[in-house]
């Protein structure tokens, strides 16, 4: 019974802070609320048993993407940027399309085998998961810090003044 | 009792609020803040199956941990070519973004 309120209070945190990010006019606010619906997700992946995913997305989206995104609202955007309005003209034909795919999603998710509800709290499922990681997909985890060197570096090439970027843009 | 069919619906809920940002936000630093919802409804769906599905197996968590790198560095890219972008055009409004456009 517990479980079931605090999937209804994780998902309320989740859902409608997620409407509201994709629809208030003010930029800074649009990742606040952003921010509270990712500590829903992670409310969720507690209730899930996933304490480790909870770390993680506490600490790397909460703390990291989210920092990221207001100091790029800082860094940019001019007050005319924020006059007029916040979505385009084709907002009915999205909603219908996002409706649509909501009600067909739902549709489908009916005819998943009816899993029996879990009981109990599951163990820690840290050991396993570093089992998979170092082990079954060590090469898969290698390759990712290839991808993460790769975004850095991009990163830091993008953001580089004009000046010093010698003939390599295209502008 | 919460079953796996209600995390499902969650997370097409917050897939389906994503994608209605990412159609109509104006604003490139917006659309990435609608990505970031697509990303963690999909984060929701592997979590809720590998609990009901495979409980004491976690690869679905596993899974997770890779789409939060490749997230974060979608997010880094993403965050600095809207910066290169505020620097070239001085605006963010994806409209008046058109260079290629004939």
């Amino acid at each position: 019974m517990i479980e079931f309120w605090m999937f209804n209070a994780m998902a309320l945190l989740t859902v409608v802070p997620a409407l509201l990010a994709v629809t208030v006019k003010n930029v800074f606010h649009a990742v606040l609320w952003l921010a509270l619906s990712l500590v829903g997700v992670a409310g969720l992946f507690i209730i899930l048993g996933a304490e480790f995913l909870f770390v993680v997305q506490i600490l790397l989206y909460v703390g990291g993407i989210v920092v990221l995104l207001l100091f790029v609202v800082f860094l940019s955007g001019r007050p005319s940027d924020w006059k007029g309005r916040s979505s385009n003209e084709q907002w009915l034909g999205a909603l219908l399309l996002s409706a649509v795919l909501f009600s067909s999603l739902s549709a489908v998710f009916r005819m998943m085998p009816s899993a029996k509800p879990v009981t109990g709290s599951p163990g820690p499922a840290i050991l396993s998961l570093a089992r998979i990681l170092m082990k079954d997909w060590a090469l898969p985890f290698e390759i990712l810090s290839l991808v993460l060197l790769a975004a850095l570096v991009g990163a830091v090439y993008f953001t580089r003044p004009d000046q010093e970027r010698k003939g390599g843009g295209p502008w | 009792m919460v079953t796996l069919y209600h995390y499902l619906v969650l997370s097409a809920l917050l897939f389906g609020i994503g994608l209605y940002g990412v159609l109509t936000r104006r604003n490139a630093l917006l659309i990435l803040i609608s990505i970031e919802l697509l990303f963690n409804a999909a984060n929701v769906n592997f979590v809720a199956l590998n609990r009901y599905l495979y409980p004491g197996q976690p690869l679905g968590q596993a899974a997770v941990l890779f789409v939060i790198a490749v997230a974060a560095a979608e997010a880094v890219v993403g965050l600095a070519l809207v910066l290169a972008l505020y620097r070239t055009f001085r605006t963010l409004q994806i409209e008046k973004i058109d260079l290629l456009k004939g």
